[in-house]
């Protein structure tokens, strides 16, 4: 089905969002708002706003920790100040500031966040099993970096998605980088979508800059999941243009990133690409681009003031104590 | 005699057995450079046969290391967050810890685990984590927990030539504290405690970054008149107990400080044997000071409610003592973690500032 | 009230809890053909889906509880082995224990591990034999019983499928393997979490036993009773939440304490009931408490095992000793513990009973 130039504009719109607060945080953190650290998502958005843009808000989805997860829980609904919120440690933080910067919030189907890189696996098996059980069509959506699909927590879960025709999506998040790592010297196979093939799971490469193809590619397989037809995985191939957290040193292997690389990627940015195509197709005026990066510049500017001047918890004892134990 | 920073002591202990026995190697995440730049320069010297990054594998890297073991070789598999240690719970808790017993012990499992320990960083609950009671309760694994660089160095040194499985943890906070080591070659054998100072009344039994809350709460004290004996068992298996027992002959009193969760923890098992061996020298209950019963929160103001704090550790020092003072000086550990700030000026990675 | 064997007991109180709430299922390996635990009758009444066969993927399982408790049911993860918690052990002691708290209490995980432990069976060996309450009580956010009668397991089983946290309710094999029996009442009750029970009173030592060990203590008791020592015997039941009160109460009337778990010795559950007992109660002591427990070492397979694990004679002569008596009184060993031919005996499997 093709895309309604509603929802064109829409998904351009979220792309400028997400790189808005991207930029909110990195600046955050620079100036010491943040006390943790933030892992900057720049040049990777179309990933999560090309999968997530059109869930239902009863869809599950488990993020990983790249961009601190923005480009899909900003999409999926949560607020950006409530995500704000919760990295300045604020009371109105989606985790009462207890996780520093974990975004969890259930009617959101955002079940949190593992602290452990590739622990959502098993544990979207088994969400997915619960959908299943329920019969309402709900999909679960795994976006995880490309390192974690070594997990044997993956492979394990693979095997029980598949047999099981489980509504899971298993979506890559391939940009090319573990940690300080090229992923190509750990890896065996230029695509991690091969992976499915031992498993009979239909796969899928797309280009992660391009957020219509994201979209496209995603939405066939959440129809498919819909559809009792069982789990796919999806490889879109993307670039880290920040360090692996802000701050830290910039290097792979222990030696300083050459800028070159860096700059190839930064000329198929994915916000720039979406931009050329809805000039070219007349879906968006030079002047609609610039009204859209304002109103979400502003969107930002005010979320950041906002959280940042919500209250600190008075009794954070009584937040430790309530946390542990349900009643 | 030098003065060097914690981590360098760390790296010269690799370069120098990595150099000695051919048959040491090192591989995990980032072994070529990365968060923590305690492996920098190996890779340039040895080559990428005997320091190999690894993909995001717990699993595998555990396992892959009992397997070089029992192929004849010295792995050492750097597991960067001591808190993974679970997520390969299968590979280092009952393959590692239990292979050579369970097959007559004709075996040898020469492995060392290295992962940065604790919390005080604000970071989360499972990158702030301390392991040592779970492996100090999992029979066939060592487990060294150095304080100073030169304990660092020594220990590592020891811990790569064991023939058993060592788990060796360094505190982040830790890892740019300078001390002074010797210029030759030394190692420090295990199960020596280490009386990090000498005191009269009181005996506080610490265990890795807590040693440097307590020296200093102990320093604060003395000027108060109190004597506080430190004692760093520096590894708890084997565990010097009988170092313990001298020192609490001579004060009839012990606090017990450990940065792990409290229940089920090293301070139970420490205070046990305490009280197996010494209870009819004690003059007052033991005191334990370890995290409370919750995971480490991270945020900004939640952390230090959890982990153990100096004044935590003094007003335990001033319960056994009977004693009531007023120690509103201590001040609690807000510290945070700055990479760049901390690796920055060690001359051993060149940190591009972003 | 009316007798019933002890794998009957789980077999209501999981039948009871599926029929009365429908988001209760279980999970696990062998749950739809596991000759004792299922009875064809409940595959026929709850269908394939909600007892969830599963291949060898132990994260998967464990995690699979977590994110179905996540959504809104309430799994019950079986395992016959709780020595295969330890390959999931990210998902257990990270996933299922700490996921509530990171995330500020948003949400609940009201997931069961329910799952066999120990020793004793004669062959198990190292991996197939463990209890893993030491690592279990350490961890915060797990709650964790051990029955050790039919009535206490149904009870307690009930209490946790209800409960809004992750709990691990483990029974021990031999058990369910030697066919032990006992009174249960005929209406639907429940066993609050956090209660003692005293098995056996008496006025001269207190002995806190967990588990099988409860069984072992009561026969100790027995025959210490015909040489003039009147023993108590107090199960916990459950380790998290721990009723440290009912041991207080005990040991003020009997001043001595013995206890016993059939964990490893080291950093386990027999140190923190003897410190926390300390921290409260020194001043009822009249002797050091003595600890019983699993050798500092993996369990041997075959014959070797009785040298790593508790022994009746073991707990008769920590009785005496904290008792001040020099003699040994012999004691037989366990009664429980027939020959069966194979593990499969012991464990309960090849006979007709069920």
């Amino acid at each position: 089905m093709d895309l309604t130039k509603e929802q064109k504009i829409r998904l351009y719109t979220n792309l400028v969002r997400v790189r808005k607060l991207d930029e909110t945080m990195v600046k955050a953190l620079l100036t010491g708002k943040i006390s943790t650290f933030f892992h900057s998502g720049e040049g990777q958005e179309a990933v999560g706003v090309g999968a997530c843009s059109f869930l239902r808000e009863d869809d599950y989805l488990f993020p990983s920790h790249r961009g601190h997860a923005i480009s899909k829980t900003l999409i999926k609904g949560l607020p950006a100040r409530i995500i704000l919120a919760e990295h300045y440690g604020r009371i109105t933080g989606c985790c009462d500031g207890v996780s520093g910067f974990h975004t969890c919030d259930m009617k959101l189907g955002i079940p949190g966040m593992s602290g452990t890189l590739g622990g959502h696996f098993p544990l979207a098996v088994g969400m997915g099993l619960a959908a299943q059980l329920r019969g309402k069509k709900q999909v679960v959506m795994v976006i995880e970096g490309e390192g974690t699909y070594a997990r044997g927590t993956f492979h394990e879960s693979m095997i029980m998605a598949a047999t099981w025709k489980l509504p899971n999506l298993f979506i890559v998040e391939n940009n090319q980088i573990m940690g300080n790592t090229p992923v190509k010297i750990i890896h065996p196979k230029d695509d991690f979508a091969d992976l499915g093939f031992g498993y009979g799971v239909p796969a899928k490469v797309v280009d992660g800059q391009d957020v219509f193809a994201v979209h496209k590619e995603v939405q066939t397989a959440i129809d498919r999941a819909r559809a009792d037809e069982g789990p796919s995985l999806i490889e879109c191939k993307t670039y880290r243009i920040q360090p692996h957290a802000v701050g830290l040193p910039d290097t792979l292997l222990g030696r300083p990133r050459t800028q070159e690389e860096i700059e190839v990627w930064r000329k198929r940015d994915p916000i720039k690409l979406a931009q050329k195509r809805l000039l070219k197709e007349g879906v968006l005026t030079q002047v609609d681009i610039e009204k859209i990066d304002g109103g979400a510049a502003n969107e930002m500017e005010e979320a950041d003031r906002l959280a940042w001047a919500d209250p600190m918890p008075t009794d954070p004892k009584e937040i430790l104590k309530k946390a542990l134990y349900a009643e | 005699m030098r003065e060097v920073r914690f981590i360098q002591a760390i790296n010269e202990a690799l370069l120098e057995e990595m150099k000695r026995d051919e048959t040491v190697f090192i591989f995990g995440e980032c072994v070529r450079g990365g968060t923590f730049p305690h492996t920098n320069g190996l890779f340039e010297k040895f080559g990428k046969d005997r320091v190999l990054d690894t993909s995001i594998s717990e699993n595998a890297i555990a396992g892959a290391a009992v397997g070089a073991a029992l192929a004849g070789y010295r792995p050492i598999a750097e597991l960067m967050f001591s808190d993974f240690f679970l997520i390969a719970g299968d590979e280092i808790c009952n393959k590692a810890a239990k292979w050579r017993f369970t097959h007559g012990m004709k075996l040898k499992m020469p492995i060392v685990y290295m992962a940065s320990t604790g919390g005080y960083i604000r970071s989360d609950s499972e990158h702030s984590q301390s392991v040592e009671s779970l492996i100090m309760h999992t029979p066939g694994l060592r487990i060294a927990i150095p304080t100073t660089p030169y304990d660092a160095k020594g220990l590592l040194k020891t811990a790569i030539r064991d023939d058993d499985p060592v788990v060796y943890l360094y505190h982040k906070l830790l890892l740019t504290k300078k001390g002074e080591i010797p210029d030759e070659e030394y190692t420090i054998p295990f199960g020596l405690a280490d009386v990090k100072k000498e005191g009269k009344d009181v005996t506080v039994v610490a265990v890795g970054f807590m040693v440097d809350l307590s020296l200093g709460v102990a320093n604060k004290l003395q000027e108060r008149g109190i004597s506080v004996e430190v004692i760093d068992p520096r590894t708890l298996e084997p565990f010097d107990i009988d170092t313990i027992v001298t020192s609490v002959k001579k004060t009839k009193r012990v606090v017990i400080v450990d940065e792990d969760t409290l229940r089920c923890g090293v301070t139970g098992e420490i205070g046990m044997q305490i009280m197996e061996k010494a209870f009819d020298y004690l003059d007052a209950p033991i005191q334990r000071v370890a995290a409370a019963n919750c995971p480490i929160p991270a945020g900004w103001y939640l952390e230090e409610h959890v982990l153990p704090q100096p004044p935590d550790i003094a007003a335990a020092i001033l319960k056994v003592l009977g004693k009531d003072m007023d120690i509103s000086d201590m001040k609690k550990e807000k510290v945070g973690f700055d990479a760049v700030k901390a690796f920055g000026d060690l001359g051993i990675t060149k940190v591009k500032q972003n | 009230m009316r007798e019933i064997k002890f794998v009957q007991a789980i077999i209501e109180a999981l039948e009871e809890e599926m029929t009365r709430d429908e988001t209760v299922f279980i999970i696990g390996l062998n749950v739809q053909a596991d000759p004792i635990l299922t009875p064809v009758r409940l595959v026929e009444k709850f269908g394939t889906k909600r007892l969830r066969e599963v291949p060898i993927a132990e994260p998967g399982i464990l995690g699979c509880g977590v994110g179905a408790a996540l959504a809104g049911y309430r799994p019950i993860v079986h395992s016959r082995f709780v020595d295969f918690f330890m390959p999931a052990a990210d998902e257990l002691f990270h996933k299922a224990a700490k996921w509530r708290y990171i995330h500020g209490g948003k949400v609940t995980i009201p997931v069961t591990f329910l799952a066999g432990i120990g020793g004793y069976l004669g062959g198990g060996g190292p991996e197939h034999s463990q209890c893993l309450e030491g690592y279990i009580m350490h961890t915060p956010g797990l709650k964790l019983a051990i029955p050790t009668t039919p009535y206490d397991l149904k009870g307690l089983l009930k209490t946790a499928i209800r409960d809004n946290n992750p709990t691990v309710v483990l029974y021990h094999r031999i058990l369910v393997g030697a066919g032990t029996s006992g009174l249960v009442p005929e209406e639907e009750y429940t066993i609050p979490f956090g209660q003692a029970d005293i098995k056996r009173e008496g006025k001269d030592v207190t002995v806190v036993a967990t588990g099988l060990m409860v069984f072992m203590t009561l026969q100790v008791a027995d025959q210490l009773q015909e040489k003039g020592l009147d023993v108590e015997v107090l199960d916990p039941r459950t380790l998290e939440p721990l009723d440290i009160e009912t041991i207080l109460s005990s040991v003020k009337k009997t001043h001595r304490l013995v206890i016993v778990d059939e964990d490893t010795l080291r950093c386990s559950v027999g140190a923190e009931i003897g410190m926390q007992f300390m921290e409260k109660g020194f001043d009822y002591l009249d002797a050091p408490i003595k600890r019983v427990g699993a050798a500092n070492s993996p369990i041997p397979g075959g014959f070797m095992e009785c040298y790593a694990l508790p022994q009746p004679q073991d707990i008769a002569d920590a009785i005496t000793e904290v008792l001040g008596i020099k003699e040994s009184f012999q004691v037989k060993p366990l009664e429980l513990l027939k020959p069966g031919r194979h593990m499969g005996e012991r464990l309960g499997y090849g006979k007709k009973e069920n």
